[in-house]
């Protein structure tokens, strides 16, 4: 029994892309968590290949040049005083002893033969060779590449190289660039073209590469690597190959969950499509995006942080937003993207959410300082896990800050000059805990003046927020990690969500995406009437629009009324095609529906008629097979499980209902295959584990079962049985009191359980309290005077000893 | 040649005067019949900046070798030797002709300190410009998305039409030449 969230197409916002909002047909809440469990990864890490920076033997031999003119114009390196310290102000600088090191730690992973940097500096004769370039680049901070104002910020895997060396390398190339000792050079970093991680357990690749041509302006390309699996998998490592690593200046992956950009372009997506913004439609569940895969030339492995893979299912793509600089001749882009798989879900949930001002951009020509700015406070604590400040080339100063609810203000990022070339994604050495109340604060400064050398217009032109380069953006994305959340609340994500949405209708009141994804944040924490009127809100813009139909009889349903959620459903059939996203879903979450309303004849006729147009789909398979179930045809039931199984191993609501059926056919063992891969597949299912703690149970593995039910109660506390199914099991276990404790709360959640008091009344007795234990076992037959055991209790009470 | 090189012009000749081509063929004649106007484009094969503007000189060489005007590509490196040269030409597709200029004379008669940079020259080689081919590098790290006034170009159409040649209007950016010591 499951339901469908929906979803609608959204508009571009650049990296990430805005999600929308799921809906979801059943109103259980334990259902409605179970579409929330998610991936989400960290920001990639940064991995950087063997750079070895100790210095090799202190010993100095002379410079002997293979340029000898040049040697005979200066003084012998050898001559010079040797130091171990080569940051020392005044004291000398030779390459084998002091600049090596600082090359090859600062330089080398990306100007290595054949990697992103356009020349080398791996020899003597390469640094030597750019010497001039070195000293200009590091004077001016143009190189390492790195934009934040230190202080603003305490990021990991900072780029920016620190004073005493760029104060080394400008003694070292005014005292001629002396060699020195070349056998006492620390051993050069080792680069190889293979895959860093070892072999990936998958490998997309781009359908048709992309030829950058030789010149012209920047191009921004959208590569589309289809998921070809048709099983979810869980990524916690992934590398970008991009085939002409020189022309690639940085990259964004996108997961397009619905394949939207392969629809929107269905003739020509294989080549990639232009733009510098995406447009994609989140998908229809909610599935907030959670990762910077964000990919730059020094760190081609994004590898993940424990607990935070990301997700890839069935039919979904990869868009790799690459910014590509032409070289001088064409370059073939023929990407990778290797894939490496952990069988493990995410065990954490970040989010991430975007301080934006994009609606104000409308800056006049010639205007040096136009400021934009925005807001927006925490409706829960979070850590703050990275940033990725966005704009194109009017951007100049950028300023996030966060003020605590004490007053206190944390720095977020500053960066004074802005620069799309060598952006990147930030990651902050410790997570910054920003507690509920906080303020997120962004400023943005704009030069829009023919002094900026980066404005692609001359003269300068009047300029507004789009997709295209020469348009403009102004966000700041953070990614965030809820943390401290109050018992029982919904997911915080959603809090988030909703704070997100709600300030972005503060800007702009009648923006639909913001309208429907608040009300789905609504409907996801169960608010149904309030999503069900902003829903309304949104029709009213968007008429007949079959997605939002759907989600509103979802949220009609939610809020228990269902015939007016099925005339929304049917009203959405009507609006949209059936083989189309919109009519496909109504249709999906009507039968759900009817089947939850024990319709099964009615929910069969949809859910065939939804085969018809979708037979792929394995939802709709296994909602067909739920139908028959509760029509009492289980043969046939199980065989339509059995399919939705074939077309796709994860499917949750299949392996549930047959791994249920498997226990209940006294077949224990691949009962508990069935529903471990059903807790595999929907971790944070109640429902699953509890029947996967049954069957242990059946089995004798009372610790096993005792663990699933914890995690049961742990994600539906108040859910009574299964604190008296943990009662139970802890008193079989002998852990009396606990199991007592457990009862008790069960009671406490559902006072009238005949069952619960009979039991507390059992574990009373047993524990000599025998008055409490009759008042138990009377409390029992008082609610069900027919309880034959309680009266079969209270009669042994009863009975001299 | 390594003692050569360290003498530096002492070893230049009557038949070296320009430099050698890629066949190794001394190069005395820039121009030729019908050529009003010489243009060097000194370039290093492992500058990515006078790599890119590649396409942009092809551009100009396609304007303008029609009017009487010559381009050379011009390797001042010593790095850049034949073999080196004529690889890069073909994978950037490079068909102006190209000069290696050994003794870097002519780069120091041009007054050209990086690469890219451009020089006009009479056909009886007197310079009438040298400097930047156009604005797109304002500084190493600082670029324009597209050039906005092309230098080079307006300097060669003004030549031709008899006009005084504009000057650049800011310095030359790329890669510094490295030039031999004397």
């Amino acid at each position: 029994m499951k339901s469908r969230r929906v979803n609608k197409d959204i508009e571009g916002c650049g990296f990430p892309p805005l999600r929308q909002e799921l809906k979801e047909a059943g109103p259980s809440a334990s259902h409605r968590m179970n579409g929330l469990v998610e991936s989400c990864a960290f920001p990639p890490s940064r991995q950087k290949k063997g750079a070895k920076t100790g210095h090799g033997a202190s010993v100095r031999g002379p410079a002997l040049s293979v340029l000898l003119f040049i040697a005979l114009l200066r003084p012998l390196a050898a001559s010079s005083p040797q130091t171990d310290s080569p940051a020392q102000p005044g004291a000398s600088a030779i390459w084998s002893h002091d600049v090596a090191p600082v090359l090859y730690k600062n330089c080398a992973t990306c100007h290595h033969p054949g990697g992103a940097g356009p020349f080398s500096l791996m020899t003597y004769a390469d640094a030597r060779r750019w010497a001039p370039q070195i000293l200009k680049v590091t004077q001016s901070r143009f190189m390492p590449p790195w934009l934040p104002e230190p202080g603003y910020g305490d990021f990991a895997d900072v780029r920016r190289l620190s004073d005493p060396d760029i104060a080394l390398i400008k003694r070292w190339v005014s005292a001629g660039m002396p060699q020195g000792d070349l056998k006492a050079a620390p051993p050069q970093p080792t680069y190889d073209a293979t895959w860093q991680l070892g072999k990936p357990d998958l490998v997309l690749k781009v359908q048709q590469p992309f030829t950058l041509p030789a010149g012209g302006t920047d191009v921004f390309r959208n590569l589309i690597l289809p998921y070809p699996l048709k099983q979810t998998h869980y990524v916690r490592a992934m590398e970008i190959r991009p085939g002409a690593p020189q022309v690639v200046h940085h990259a964004n992956v996108i997961i397009d969950r619905t394949g939207s950009l392969r629809h929107q372009h269905p003739t020509d997506w294989q080549g990639g499509i232009a733009g510098m913004e995406l447009v994609v439609d989140a998908g229809n569940r909610f599935d907030p995006d959670s990762h910077f895969l964000f990919w730059k030339p020094d760190t081609p492995a994004l590898v993940e942080p424990d607990g935070m893979p990301w997700r890839l299912d069935p039919g979904n793509d990869l868009a790799l937003n690459i910014h590509l600089k032409p070289s001088g001749k064409p370059e073939t882009v023929d990407a990778q993207v290797g894939l490496y798989f952990t069988s493990d879900p995410p065990s954490k949930q970040p989010i991430l959410l975007a301080l934006e001002r994009d609606d104000q951009l409308d800056i006049p020509a010639g205007d040096s300082r136009f400021v934009i700015e925005d807001s927006l406070t925490l409706p829960t604590d979070v850590e703050v896990l990275g940033a990725y400040p966005h704009a194109h080339y009017l951007g100049r100063d950028m300023q996030g800050w966060a003020i605590l609810p004490n007053g206190e203000k944390k720095w977020l990022v500053w960066i004074k000059n802005w620069d799309i070339d060598r952006q990147s994604v930030y990651r902050y050495k410790e997570p910054l805990l920003l507690p509920k109340g906080t303020v997120l604060h962004m400023k943005y400064i704009y030069d829009n003046s023919a002094a900026n050398p980066h404005n692609p217009h001359n003269p300068p032109v009047r300029v507004r927020a789009g997709n295209r380069s020469e348009d403009e953006m102004g966000q700041l994305w953070l990614q965030v990690l809820p943390v401290n959340p109050p018992a029982n609340a919904a997911d915080p994500r959603l809090l988030i969500e909703e704070a997100w949405m709600r300030r972005r209708l503060e800007k702009a009141p009648t923006d639909p995406v913001s309208l429907y994804n608040l009300a789905s944040a609504l409907a996801g924490q169960g608010k149904f009437a309030e999503a069900a009127a902003v829903y309304e809100q949104e029709l009213k813009l968007n008429q007949g629009d079959a997605r939002t139909l759907t989600a509103m009889g979802a949220a009609l349903d939610g809020a228990g009324q269902w015939q007016q959620a099925q005339e929304r459903y049917r009203a959405a059939i009507h609006a949209a095609p059936a083989d189309q996203a919109g009519g496909c879903d109504a249709r999906f979450d009507l039968a759900n529906l009817e089947l939850r309303h024990d319709d099964f004849k009615a929910a069969e006729t949809e859910f065939r008629a939804q085969l018809s147009a979708c037979p792929e789909d394995a939802e709709s398979r296994s909602g067909l097979g739920a139908a028959l179930q509760g029509a009492g045809r289980a043969d046939e039931a199980e065989r339509e499980f059995r399919r939705a199984l074939e077309l796709d191993p994860g499917e949750f609501t299949a392996l549930l209902n047959l791994g249920a059926m498997a226990a209940d056919a006294g077949q224990p063992e691949p009962a508990a295959k069935l529903l471990e891969a059903a807790t595999s597949t929907r971790p944070a299912s109640p429902e699953a584990h509890e029947k996967l703690a049954a069957v242990y149970a059946q089995q004798g593995r009372l610790n096993e079962a005792l663990a699933q039910l914890r995690i049961a109660a742990g994600l539906a506390p108040a859910d009574a049985k299964l604190h008296s199914s943990l009662s139970q099991v802890l008193d079989a276990l002998g852990q009396s009191e606990e199991a007592f404790a457990e009862q008790k709360q069960a009671l406490q959640l559902d006072p009238n359980d005949a069952d619960g008091w009979n039991n507390l009344g059992a574990l009373l007795a047993r524990g000599g309290q025998t008055e409490a234990a009759r008042a138990a076992f009377e409390h029992a037959l008082k609610i069900q005077p027919n309880h034959a055991q309680a009266r079969a209790n209270l009669a042994r009470l009863a009975a001299p000893k | 040649m390594a003692l050569c090189l360290a003498l530096s012009l002492a070893c230049s000749s009557a038949t070296e005067r320009y430099g050698v081509d890629l066949s190794g063929r001394p190069v005395s004649d820039l121009g030729g019949p019908g050529i009003h106007f010489i243009v060097l484009v000194f370039a290093a094969t492992d500058c990515p900046i006078s790599n890119r503007y590649v396409p942009e000189i092809a551009r100009l060489n396609k304007e303008f070798s029609s009017q009487g005007v010559r381009f050379w590509w011009v390797f001042p490196n010593a790095s850049d030797n034949a073999h080196l040269v004529s690889q890069h030409n073909r994978d950037f597709t490079i068909h102006e002709n190209s000069l290696l200029d050994v003794s870097q004379a002519t780069t120091r008669r041009a007054n050209a300190t990086v690469t890219p940079e451009a020089a006009i020259f009479t056909a009886d080689m007197r310079e009438v410009y040298h400097g930047r081919i156009d604005d797109r590098y304002l500084d190493i790290g600082r670029e324009r998305p597209q050039a906005g006034h092309h230098d080079l170009e307006l300097a060669i159409s003004s030549a031709l039409a008899g006009k005084p040649v504009p000057q650049p209007g800011g310095p030359a950016v790329g890669c510094s030449i490295v030039f031999l010591q004397k």
